[in-house]
């Protein structure tokens, strides 16, 4: 059954990203839809947790300069319009629970990495300033210096 | 819906220092509309601007209160305010420039609020305790510093601070800002000119108006605390209580019975004080061990009386306020300062022993009080700690060389306010505002752009009877025992409830998240524990609607319902993260192109040096060696 949800699920996919619109590009979100995809697939074998593909999915996107404002963005889409999918789309009222539940997990989840990564970049940008301040610090050790020279010299 | 019963009081008051009060007000309980409008001009009649756009709120509201959409109608009657005013200054040369700022709130029914504003007087939510701003200033330094334009520090002591960008009648359009709330019992809606909040301190309205005293008695308050903070403007304040008051009948004894018990105990204090060996702290070194008794216990427990008596924390946390600036001018450490308050807290614990003993049922509420009146004093410590360490950053920073500020990112829009979140939020769509300017401001301002405006219909009965039955299984599928942990689980659950419950859409799940959210370190210590909490508030609520024991079709309805509010609530929250991470982002930024200014500089001395070197010892050649052949 799960499985068969699964795939039922995977049909709303160009209407859920808006694929029309994005043309031959990767519609945004999609690594958010494919993830809760897995989930409904694999419901009920493994225990919930975070999905490393989503991980891996959502870093790649920061990597490539996608802003963590844009991912959150598109999690929230994507969950809203497949909710709406689903109402539509399936009969079985419990499949259509299933999906909603799933579906929130999905998008907290990656809400959650989202919010780590901003986390992980304070962290990063605080200590990148640190170095910076210390690499002020050794510059104005240099500035003083040099003005010592260059008084003596044009003294000389 | 149950009906929420409503209590308003405003008033006014000139101040120490004007002589005319250029202020006005509107109070029509009928109509649901209050407002405040604070003028200027001065001589060119700003009492006539703050008049005249009353006037034509309040009878534009009236005449049109059926015939438009509440939003649109509150926008319109400002525009109609500021075109009248407009023309009034134009029509006489004395008056030109005259102006006035707004807020008005209108209250749509029971539920809904809708506050509208221009410039700088404002609209405060206090909601469980919390108190919330819900209108962003139109001041040039306000806009200036939400685009990264300045930093905070420049902010707050700019000489043009005061200075409005948009006020109601220096354009015949105005181009308000307006905001759709959702009210719950116990909600406490604040209205005020700047002369409040410029001379009150934030703690002072907090206590004052989460005190539990009725609406008219926190206006008297909250004038009195304005003008003790030096009174240098007009001053006025309506507050609104929505359903119950937000403090029950406890808060009375404590100011009438339990102010006295605690005076009458005053000898026991300064016994308790002296027992601990207060007269020994470095702090009363100067002092004789009398004075130290008298001063420095007998002026903190004159304060708890006073606070007991006002129910505010202002004189504890006045006088906590003056024995840090005292200790610490001295070069003192915080550490002798908290063994202090120690000692203080441990003389507090016997007259509350005292009381216990007699029997007297006071005991407890009088120990929560006084609790309270301790940890307001350990706040006002660590504020003077957290203003002197500004003050040092603010020193190091003037001792640097000066640069100009870093533009604002590209393509970054600053993630603003928590007002602007609600405009944006509670409204269900974009905000229609017939200035095209209103609707500018919304988008470069833009919060949490990504909460997409949805809005929800209140539950049927059988769904919200669902709901219900999951919240409160969900709460006790994670126990009952008060670990912090469990707690923040079982507050996350409450607040995605009423998000799932609320008739206007994402608004509570924003301002949940925003309460959730709190003062946090932008760690991953500071962070992991929310994120965990709203994790497993998340599972056990939907597991409750999954086990619910109803129809399917309200299953699922609930089950919609709940996952929405939980995605929307961790979503806001991870919108929150994104937003205090901008300043390091900023600072950073500030940081690099001031390293590269440095080095820039570094590589051109460098070169002078070379090329004087070069000079110099062509200069040396040149010279006729001592003992040489001529």
């Amino acid at each position: 059954m799960s499985t068969t949800l699964a795939d039922r699920l995977a049909v709303l996919r160009d209407e859920v990203l808006e694929t029309v619109e994005h043309g031959d590009g990767e519609p945004p979100g999609a690594e958010v839809f494919d993830a809760m995809v897995r989930a409904v697939a694999s419901h009920g074998e493994t225990i919930p947790g975070l999905d490393l593909a989503l991980h891996d999915a959502i870093a790649r996107r920061l990597a490539w300069g996608d802003r963590e404002e844009a991912v959150l963005a598109s999690t929230e889409a994507v969950f809203q319009r497949l909710l709406k999918a689903s109402q539509r789309a399936f009969r079985d009222p419990v499949e259509e629970m299933l999906v909603a539940e799933l579906a929130a997990e999905v998008a907290c989840g990656a809400a959650r990495i989202v919010a780590l990564a901003a986390v992980g970049r304070a962290g990063r940008e605080r200590a990148a300033r640190l170095r910076e301040e210390l690499a002020q610090r050794r510059l104005k050790d240099a500035l003083a210096q040099q003005r010592e020279d260059l008084a003596r010299l044009e003294k000389a | 819906v149950t009906s929420l019963a409503l209590r308003v009081h405003g008033a006014t008051h000139t101040g120490n220092v004007r002589e005319g009060n250029e202020d006005a007000h509107v109070l029509d309980r009928e109509l649901g509309l209050y407002a405040v409008l604070d003028g200027m001009g001065g001589a060119m009649g700003g009492d006539v601007a703050s008049a005249k756009a009353r006037d034509v709120i309040h009878a534009y509201v009236k005449s049109k209160r059926q015939a438009m959409a509440p939003r649109d109608l509150m926008a319109a009657a400002i525009g109609a305010a500021s075109a009248a005013v407009f023309e009034e200054a134009k029509s006489r040369r004395d008056r030109k420039g005259m102006g006035t700022t707004v807020v008005a709130c209108l209250l749509v029914d029971e539920r809904r609020a809708v506050i509208a504003h221009v410039g700088d007087s404002r609209a405060y939510l206090l909601r469980e305790g919390r108190l919330q701003q819900l209108t962003r200033d139109h001041t040039i330094v306000a806009e200036l510093l939400e685009k990264g334009a300045i930093s905070p520090e420049d902010a707050a002591h700019s000489a043009y601070k005061s200075v409005l960008s948009r006020n109601l009648g220096n354009k015949p359009e105005a181009r308000p800002d307006v905001v759709e709330i959702a009210l719950q019992a116990g909600d406490r809606l604040l209205l005020c000119s700047d002369g409040l909040y410029g001379y009150a301190s934030g703690e002072a309205v907090l206590h004052l108006l989460g005190g539990g005293e009725g609406p008219e008695q926190v206006t008297r308050d909250l004038i009195e605390a304005a003008l003790r903070g030096g009174g240098g403007d007009n001053v006025t304040t309506i507050v609104l209580e929505v359903g119950r008051a937000a403090v029950p009948r406890a808060t009375q004894v404590i100011r009438s019975t339990g102010a006295v018990s605690w005076w009458a105990r005053r000898p026991l204090f300064l016994q308790a004080a002296r027992d601990a060996g207060l007269a020994q702290s470095a702090i009363c070194a100067v002092l004789s061990p009398e004075e130290a008794i008298e001063i420095v216990a007998g002026n903190l427990c004159e304060a708890v009386f006073h606070d007991l008596e006002q129910t505010t924390g202002i004189n504890v946390w006045t006088y906590a306020e003056n024995l840090a600036h005292g200790w610490f001018d001295q070069g003192g450490d915080y550490e002798v300062l908290r063994e202090l308050v120690d000692i203080l807290r441990g003389a507090s614990m016997a007259v509350i022993a005292d009381i216990r003993a007699g029997g007297d049922s006071l005991a407890i509420m009088l120990e929560i009080a006084v609790t309270r009146a301790l940890i307001v004093a350990e706040v006002a410590i660590g504020n003077v700690l957290a203003e002197r360490l500004r003050a040092i950053e603010a020193e190091l920073v003037r001792a640097t060389p000066a640069i100009a500020p870093p533009p604002p990112p590209a393509g970054t829009a600053a993630l603003a306010s928590s007002s602007t979140g609600l405009a944006a939020s509670a409204s269900g769509s974009m905000p229609q505002m017939s200035a095209e300017g209103a609707q500018q401001t919304f988008v470069e301002q833009r919060t949490i752009p990504y909460m997409q405006a949805v809005r929800i219909d209140p539950p049927s009965p059988a769904v919200a009877r669902c709901l219900e039955e999951a919240r409160a299984r969900a709460i006790a599928a994670i126990g009952a025992d008060d670990r912090a942990g469990r707690r923040e689980v079982a507050d996350c659950i409450e607040r995605a409830h009423r998000a799932a419950l609320a008739p206007t859409g994402p608004s509570d799940a924003v301002l949940a998240a925003r309460e959730l959210y709190g003062v946090r370190a932008l760690e991953e210590s500071g962070m992991a524990p929310l994120l965990d909490a709203l994790d497993q508030a998340r599972m056990a609520h939907v597991r409750a609607v999954r086990e619910l024991d109803a129809g399917i079709e309200e299953k699922v309805t609930a089950m919609r319902r709940v996952s929405t509010a939980h995605q929307r609530m961790v979503g806001a929250v991870t919108a929150l993260v994104i937003e205090s991470g901008g300043p390091i982002t900023a600072r950073l930024q500030e940081a690099t192109e001031r390293t590269a200014g440095l080095r820039a500089e570094v590589g051109r001395n460098e070169a002078r040096l070379a090329e004087l070197e070069r000079r110099a010892a062509a200069a040396r050649a040149a010279r006729p060696q001592i003992g040489a052949e001529p």
